[in-house]
């Protein structure tokens, strides 16, 4: 059987839109940085309507859907563009629902460099249709018509399933399997919803706000959430399934901070990441006294990591009012895992880099509050594991830094406390819970996925894992 | 939203709170500890499970004011809601026939030891208990730890001097009758002070002694790392590994003092309470 191929644009089409290309994308608006270091408000403002139509017109609608395809969920991209340009605000986000139930979270967290404007055919002439920053436009639009529409809601199934965890890869499983009938219970440990959307990425980079709306209209697919709950201490991973629910997902995320374990961690004034950002963020404590949990921030303060944790810390420091500010990374810049675009920002935000150096220890200022860092510096070896140049101490090399306050940001992993009450769920000797390739653990009925799988990743690879994993929980249980 | 079942004064500024949490009161063992919010611009903050009752669905603390949330709390009636109550963290403590136990406690430690106290009785251990207080008019709690002691000394500390003067002054002589009257185990509740001198004073005699650390937390389920100490070379975070430690094995006693004072300027009002033996204060 020969394959009828699609004609395509004609030459004379081709060429004609080729002349109608345009290859500047329009920037979005920023708040300038002597401002934003002085605030916690969002630092992108935003395209406005002109500005969203414009954008979103440089799309020449190809035939290819390569965006589609570098998109983890797999959104309709060109369709709903195409809605945009004939100015179908509506019908643009119901494309997006279709696929993502966060686009406000996606459109301002997701690497799309990475995905899907990596994708875009106009990336080999110039720049990328902005595609993120449209799918923002749509959610926050919505958001403001105060009317967010809600998808078709397929008869119950009268199959129960719990997911444990809040966080994106939850919240992208609860939606999909509620769409589809199911009877769905969020379990989260905290007293809010949205994990590290809400303790980690900051105010200014995601509102909580948004991530509070986008949470509420998970629930409003008939999502029941329980917060203050703790699986592994009030229920155990038995217990769910034993009791009322069919099927579990586990999306614990990895919230266990790693340490460099040098002498003199342990100092005061030396944080993980996760302690710094949970009470920035989730506690709010740029708003103390408002808000009852503090910060304390001293002048002079070491980030220690490449990451985008490590980026969200500094920036964090400098508003919480740091005079200066050192991220420290032990490879190069081209190493760095965190996104061009935050290294940018940080870099405008009056941040200073040090690469290629290594903290060995900690001093005390005799009170045991830490006054000064121990640094080798390193040179890059040969590649390991991940491809990077190894980083290789420079013996004689070591110096100290005066510093009376330090950001350990050195990626983080599973908690254990699902998988130390559940003796027969398979780990990787990283902690993480082992799946096949559609979120399937070593334990009958449960699924797993987001950064508990991976290690740690992105916002929307969890999310990716979260939706195949639902359409396999939702084959289960259909049989 | 918990409901406040039963809010009492204990001693002056000491109270102890019910709050209505059944799926806390379900699994609560001894020496395990809850995070409550107050309302929903409140700080989390860990206290120790005085008792609970898993048929009423009901979790009790005990807690002093000296901060502003628990200075908050001292304001609120049974009827009265806390925004979130999550628990039983931690680990619990430990419980086995040891022989003759020797319970150290001061502060909110006279409740808080209660259940551990409780289970070890069951376990049919003699328990001889010494209650540090500043005070007489503060020495609360001594009816409910006669009961569940087969001794109960009280040392009453005299303002101005150091606190654990007294407790350690019993501690001596009972030390001094080792081991022909023999102490098996050691158990100590109270400020990090008391603690960390009563660990010292029985690593000669190597008396296991258990610690129950309260260094500061904030999310109390292994996330943060704020409430992590050093236990013979390793870190290990209160909130999960803990909040019960081998005494003689927490080192570095001073930087977890200091950590614990990080933000008493910002919280801590002056309260008689406070632990005078700690470098920072």
């Amino acid at each position: 059987m020969t394959e009828t191929k699609d004609p395509g644009p004609s030459r004379e089409e081709t060429e004609k839109k080729k002349g109608r290309m345009n290859l500047n994308r329009v920037e979005m608006p920023k708040q300038e940085p002597e401002d934003r270091r002085r605030n916690f408000d969002e630092v992108a403002t935003g395209y406005t309507y002109e500005m969203a139509m414009e954008e979103a017109s440089r799309c020449i609608q190809c035939k290819k859907r390569n965006c589609q395809q570098g998109c983890p969920v797999n959104i309709d991209i060109p369709d709903f563009i195409k809605h945009l340009q004939d100015g179908n605000i509506e019908a643009a986000s119901r494309v997006l629902k279709a696929k993502t139930s966060l686009p406000g979270i996606c459109g301002r967290v997701c690497p799309q460099e990475l995905q899907c404007e990596n994708s875009c055919t106009l990336n080999k002439k110039g720049a990328p249709v902005a595609i993120g920053r449209l799918e923002r436009f749509i959610a926050d639009w919505e958001r403001s018509q105060g009317a967010v529409s809600t998808p078709e809601i397929a008869p119950s199934t009268g199959k129960c399933v719990a997911v444990v965890g809040t966080g994106p890869s939850g919240l992208t499983v609860a939606s999909d399997l509620a769409i589809r009938g199911h009877q769905v219970t969020m379990f989260e440990a905290l007293h809010v919803a949205g994990g590290v959307l809400m303790y980690g990425i900051p105010e200014f980079r995601l509102p909580k706000e948004i991530v509070q709306r986008e949470v509420q209209y998970v629930a409003s697919l008939g999502v029941d959430i329980q917060l203050d709950t703790v699986i592994g201490i009030n229920y155990s991973l038995d217990e769910l399934l034993n009791t009322k629910y069919h099927a579990v997902y586990l999306a614990t995320g990895a919230g266990l901070p790693q340490f460099l374990r040098v002498p003199g961690e342990n100092l005061n004034m030396v944080y993980s990441a996760n302690e710094f950002l949970t009470r920035t963020n989730l506690m709010k404590a740029y708003l103390y006294p408002e808000y009852a949990t503090p910060v304390k921030m001293g002048k002079k303060v070491a980030v220690i990591g490449g990451g985008n944790v490590a980026m969200d810390s500094a920036r964090c420091a400098v508003r919480l009012g740091a005079q200066e500010v050192y991220v420290v990374y032990r490879r190069t810049r081209q190493e760095m895992p965190a996104r061009l675009e935050e290294v940018e920002n940080a870099e405008e935000e009056g941040i200073h880099f040090h690469f290629l150096c290594n903290p060995t220890g900690f001093i005390s200022d005799g009170r045991n509050n830490v006054s000064a860092m121990e640094l080798i510096r390193m040179k890059l070896g040969e590649p390991d594991a991940s491809g990077r140049r190894r980083p290789v101490p420079i013996e004689g090399s070591e110096y100290t830094m005066d510093v009376d306050t330090v950001i350990v940001s050195l990626g983080t992993s599973p908690n254990p406390l699902i998988s130390s009450t559940t003796p027969d769920l398979e780990t990787s000797r990283w902690g993480t819970v082992v799946t096949d390739e559609r979120g399937k653990t070593s334990k009958a009925r449960v699924w797993a996925g987001g950064d508990i799988v991976s290690g740690g990743a992105t916002v929307i690879s969890a999310m990716g894992e979260g939706r195949r994993a639902a359409s396999a929980m939702h084959e289960f249980l259909s049989q | 939203m918990f409901p406040i079942v039963a809010h009492e004064e204990l001693a002056p500024k000491v109270h102890r709170m019910s709050v209505k949490a059944p799926i806390v009161a379900e699994k609560s063992k001894p020496g395990q500890f809850v995070i409550l919010i107050v309302d929903e611009k409140g700080e989390r903050v860990p206290f120790t499970i005085s008792g609970w009752d898993a048929s009423k669905g009901t979790v009790d603390f005990v807690y002093i004011e000296v901060g502003k949330t628990t200075c908050r709390l001292g304001s609120l009636k049974p009827g009265d809601q806390l925004a979130h109550f999550v628990g039983p963290l931690g680990k619990p403590a430990e419980i086995d026939h040891y022989g003759h136990v020797l319970a150290v406690a001061s502060g909110y430690g006279a409740s808080a030891i209660l259940p551990v106290l409780k289970a070890l009785k069951e376990k049919e251990n003699r328990i001889t208990t010494i209650l540090q207080a500043p005070d007489r008019e503060r020495a609360f709690g001594c009816a409910e730890l006669e009961e569940v002691s087969d001794r109960l000394v009280l040392a009453i500390g005299t303002p101005g001097e150091d606190m654990t003067v007294s407790a350690t002054r019993l501690l001596r002589k009972l030390l001094a009758n080792h081991p022909q009257n023999p102490i098996h185990r050691v158990i100590v509740m109270g400020s990090l002070c008391l603690m960390r001198v009563i660990s010292e004073m029985t690593r000669p005699y190597a008396i296991k002694t258990m610690v129950h650390l309260t260094p500061l937390m904030v999310d109390g389920t292994g996330m943060c790392g704020a409430c992590r100490l050093s236990v013979k070379g390793n870190n290990r975070f209160a909130c999960v590994h803990g909040p019960e430690f081998d005494g003689h094995e927490v080192d570095g006693w001073d930087v977890l003092m200091a950590r614990r004072c990080t933000y008493a300027d910002e919280s801590v009002l002056q309260q008689s309470f406070q632990c005078r033996g700690c470098s920072q204060w």
